[in-house]
C-alpha cells in the first residue's frame, strides 16, 4: 500500500515533459484524433485530408527565432499537384542578426519553465514565497490596512438615500403595483422619497376570502419598517384610518381605527377585503424613517366577482415641514396646477408671500344642478394650459336686492380667498418676491344698448382670466414662464323686475392660456472678415 | 634591442582592448534588457569582465616597460598574467550566460591578439636573456 502510494505521489509529481522537437509540434491541432481543418501539421490527417485543404494555417514552425542556427519545420501545401498534397519541409533556419545568441549555458531563457507540482512536502515552501499580497491575485486584498476600510462602509448605509427600498423585517415594503400585464405583483419594493400611486387587478373568491392575504390588513402592516438600513430600530406601521366602501360604492369614514378588521365571510359575502391602503410615511432630512401610518380602504366582494382592483399609494414627507408641490421645475407643465398666493398684511415691502393649498387659483365648478347658489364651495383649480369654461345659472327674483346679490356672485365667480399673486415658475419660492407675478383685475361693465344712466345696479356675470405664459430658456427645452394674469369682470346691468317675476342669467367664468412668446429667430454668427494689410515698407524705392 | 613587432602589437593590443571592454559590457547590458537574465548569472559574467580590465592595466605596462628597457624579468610577469587574461577570455567566448554571435567575434580577435603577443614576448625574452 505504501508503495503504491509513493508511484501515485511520483506520478502526480511529474508534470508531461515538454515537447521540443520541432517537428512534432503542432499548435492547430486542436481536435484529439480528428483532421483539423487547414492545419497541415496535423499528424491526424490523411493524404486525402490534405487534397482538400487550401492553405496552411501554420507554416512554420520554430523555435526562438533569436537563435543564430535553429530547425525549422516548414509546412506548405502544392496546389500545382493534382490532387494538392501537403509538403514538409525540415530546414536550418539562419538568424543573419550579428547579435543572435550563438549558445547559451543558461538553459530556462530559451524554454517556459515546467511548473512544480506541490506536494506536502514542499506546500509550505510555496505558501512562503507565493502567498504575500504581490501574489494574490484580488486587487482588494492588496490593500493592507484593512481595519480603515470598514468604517466608510458602515457609514454608506446608515441611513436611507433616494431609491433605496424601504426596508422591513423580513424584506421590503410592499407596494403591490401591475407588471407586464395588470394582475398585482406583491414584490414591488416601496423606494425611500419615491412617491407612487399604483393600481393593479388582483384575482379574489368569496371561497377564498380568509386565505387570500392580500386581502387582509394584517398584510400590509404586520412588519415593521425599520427605521434605517441594517438596523435593528423598528418603526410599527400604525392604522391611520379606515374607510369602508359598500357594494355601490359609497365611502365611510370610520371613528374609530382601532380595532382591525378581518375578511370574513358574512351573508355569501366578504367583508374587510382591502381595496386600498395609502401609506404615509415620516421622515427626518438625514435619512431616518420615525413614523408610518397606513389608511384603508375596506370593502366587500360579492360573489359574482372573480376579481377586484385595488389601488395602492405611499408619500414621504419629512417631519416638520409642509410639503407644497410643485408645479413644474422649473417651468410649468401642463396639467399640474398654478400656484398662488397671497401678500401678507402689515408689510411695507414684500419679503415673502403666503402660499398654501387653500391659496390655489380656481374657478367655478359646474355642478349637476347648475344653480349659482346652491353651487357655492364647488370649485376646480385651474391647471396650467389647461382652458376651461364654467358656468352656472342664476335665478333672480324680485325680491332680491342688488348689493347682496352682486357681493354674493363675486363670491360665486372669485372663490373665498382669490389670491393676489400667481408663481412665474412652476418651482417659484415663497421667499423669491421677483417670482411672482400680480393678478391684474379688470371691471367692465356692459352697458344696455338703451344706456340708461341711472345708478342702475351693476352685478358681475362673467370672470374671465387670461394667463399669458411665454417660452423661456433654450430653444431645445423651452420652460414655460407666466408672464401676465389679468382677472376680467364683466357687469351687467340688473333691471329692476316686476314682483312675481324671475329671471335667469347666465354667469360664466373662463380660464384662457395665451401663448406670448415672440418667435425664435435665428442668429448667424458674423461673417469672417479678411484683413490684408501690405506691409509697411511695400513700395519701399518709391514710398 | 627592443622588439619592434612587439612594441607594434603591444599598442595596437591596448587600443583594441578599450574598444572590446566597451563593446562587451554595452551587450552585457543589451542581453540583460532583451534576454532574461537573472541576477545570480549577470554577477559572475560582469565580475569576469572587470576583473579582466583590472588585469590588463598592468600587463599591458609592464610589457611596454620590459620591451623597451629589454629587460626580462616584467616581460615574464606580463606574459603570467596574459595568461590569466587568455583565461577569463575564454571563459566569456564559453561559458558566458549568452553568447552572442558579436562575443565570439570580439573573444575570437582578442585571443588571437593574445596569442600572437604570447609568441612575440618568447621571442623577446629569449632574445633578452641571452
Amino acid at each position: 500500500p505504501s508503495d503504491t502510494r509513493d508511484a501515485a505521489q511520483a506520478r502526480v509529481r511529474r508534470a508531461p515533459a515538454p515537447v521540443t522537437d520541432v517537428a512534432r509540434l503542432c499548435v492547430c491541432d486542436l481536435l484529439v484524433a480528428q483532421c483539423d481543418v487547414n492545419c497541415c501539421c496535423d499528424p491526424d490527417c490523411s493524404a486525402e485530408d490534405f487534397s482538400l485543404f487550401t492553405t496552411c494555417s501554420v507554416p512554420v514552425v520554430t523555435g526562438d527565432s533569436q537563435l543564430c542556427s535553429q530547425k525549422a519545420a516548414v509546412y506548405s501545401l502544392d496546389v500545382e499537384a493534382n490532387p494538392p498534397e501537403r509538403i514538409f519541409k525540415l530546414i536550418d533556419q539562419v538568424n543573419p542578426s550579428i547579435f543572435c545568441i550563438h549558445a547559451t549555458n543558461y538553459e530556462q531563457a530559451l524554454y517556459l519553465k515546467s511548473p512544480e507540482i506541490p506536494t506536502p512536502e514542499n506546500f509550505d515552501q510555496f505558501i512562503d514565497k507565493y502567498g504575500g499580497a504581490t501574489f494574490s491575485a484580488e486587487p482588494d486584498s492588496w490593500n493592507l490596512d484593512t481595519d480603515a476600510q470598514n468604517p466608510p462602509d458602515a457609514n454608506e448605509t446608515s441611513r436611507y438615500e433616494y431609491g433605496l427600498p424601504v426596508q422591513t423585517e423580513d424584506a421590503f415594503l410592499r407596494l403591490p403595483s401591475p407588471v407586464v400585464s395588470s394582475w398585482c405583483s406583491d414584490a414591488n419594493p416601496a423606494g425611500f422619497l419615491v412617491n407612487q400611486a399604483t393600481k393593479c387587478i388582483r384575482a379574489v373568491s368569496v371561497e377564498k376570502c380568509d386565505s387570500i392575504q392580500a386581502l387582509s390588513m394584517l398584510f400590509y402592516i404586520n412588519s415593521s419598517i425599520l427605521a434605517v438600513p441594517k438596523s435593528s430600530q423598528m418603526v410599527n406601521i400604525t392604522v391611520q384610518s379606515i374607510v369602508v366602501q359598500s357594494l355601490d360604492g359609497m365611502r365611510t369614514l370610520l371613528s374609530s381605527s382601532d380595532v382591525l378588521r378581518l375578511p370574513m365571510v358574512l351573508d355569501e359575502l366578504c367583508i374587510n377585503a382591502v381595496l386600498g391602503v395609502n401609506y404615509h410615511i415620516t421622515h427626518t432630512d438625514t435619512g431616518e424613517i420615525i413614523e408610518a401610518a397606513a389608511a384603508f380602504v375596506l370593502g366587500a366582494i360579492s360573489k359574482e366577482t372573480l376579481s377586484i382592483e385595488q389601488s395602492f399609494e405611499i408619500s414621504f414627507t419629512q417631519e416638520n415641514t409642509q410639503p407644497v408641490p410643485l408645479s413644474g421645475n422649473p417651468g410649468y407643465v401642463v396639467g399640474l396646477p398654478v400656484r398662488a398666493g397671497f401678500q401678507p398684511q402689515g408689510y411695507p415691502f414684500p419679503a415673502a408671500f403666503l402660499s398654501n393649498k387653500h391659496s390655489q387659483l380656481t374657478i367655478l365648478h359646474s355642478t349637476s344642478t347648475q344653480d349659482c347658489l346652491a353651487a357655492q364651495g364647488a370649485r376646480a383649480p385651474v391647471l396650467f394650459g389647461y382652458n376651461m369654461i364654467s358656468g352656472c345659472k342664476l335665478r333672480i327674483t324680485a325680491a332680491m336686492k342688488c348689493q347682496p346679490l352682486a357681493q354674493t356672485l363675486l363670491d360665486v365667480l372669485k372663490g373665498q380667498s382669490f389670491p393676489e399673486y400667481v408663481a412665474s415658475f412652476g418651482n417659484s419660492q415663497v421667499q423669491d418676491v421677483l417670482d411672482w407675478v400680480p393678478i391684474t383685475q379688470l371691471l367692465i361693465s356692459e352697458q344696455m344698448i338703451s344706456h340708461t344712466l341711472q345708478s342702475s345696479c351693476q352685478i358681475p356675470v362673467s370672470l374671465g382670466i387670461e394667463v399669458k405664459w411665454t417660452k423661456y430658456g433654450s430653444l431645445v427645452n423651452p420652460q414655460a414662464r407666466i408672464v401676465n394674469v389679468t382677472a376680467t369682470i364683466t357687469t351687467t346691468t340688473l333691471k329692476q323686475l316686476r314682483s312675481g317675476r324671475e329671471r335667469i342669467i347666465p354667469v360664466m367664468s373662463s380660464v384662457v392660456f395665451t401663448d406670448i412668446s415672440s418667435p425664435a429667430e435665428p442668429s448667424y454668427k458674423a461673417w469672417p472678415t479678411i484683413d490684408i494689410k501690405l506691409p509697411f515698407d511695400f513700395f519701399y524705392p518709391f514710398v | 634591442l627592443s622588439s619592434l613587432p612587439l612594441q607594434i602589437l603591444l599598442y595596437v593590443n591596448g587600443v583594441y582592448y578599450i574598444f572590446y571592454f566597451l563593446a562587451t559590457l554595452a551587450m552585457i547590458i543589451y542581453k540583460s534588457q532583451v534576454f532574461s537574465y537573472p541576477d545570480d548569472l549577470l554577477a559572475p559574467d560582469l565580475t569576469v569582465l572587470f576583473l579582466m580590465a583590472i588585469l590588463e592595466v598592468p600587463r599591458s605596462y609592464l610589457g611596454f616597460k620590459g620591451n623597451l628597457t629589454e629587460a626580462e624579468g616584467p616581460l615574464g610577469l606580463s606574459l603570467g598574467l596574459t595568461v590569466g587574461s587568455v583565461v577569463l577570455c575564454v571563459y566569456l567566448l564559453l561559458w558566458q550566460t549568452y553568447v552572442l554571435w558579436a562575443d565570439v567575434l570580439l573573444n575570437a580577435v582578442l585571443l588571437a591578439g593574445y596569442g600572437l603577443e604570447s609568441g612575440l614576448k618568447v621571442t623577446a625574452i629569449a632574445a633578452f636573456v641571452s
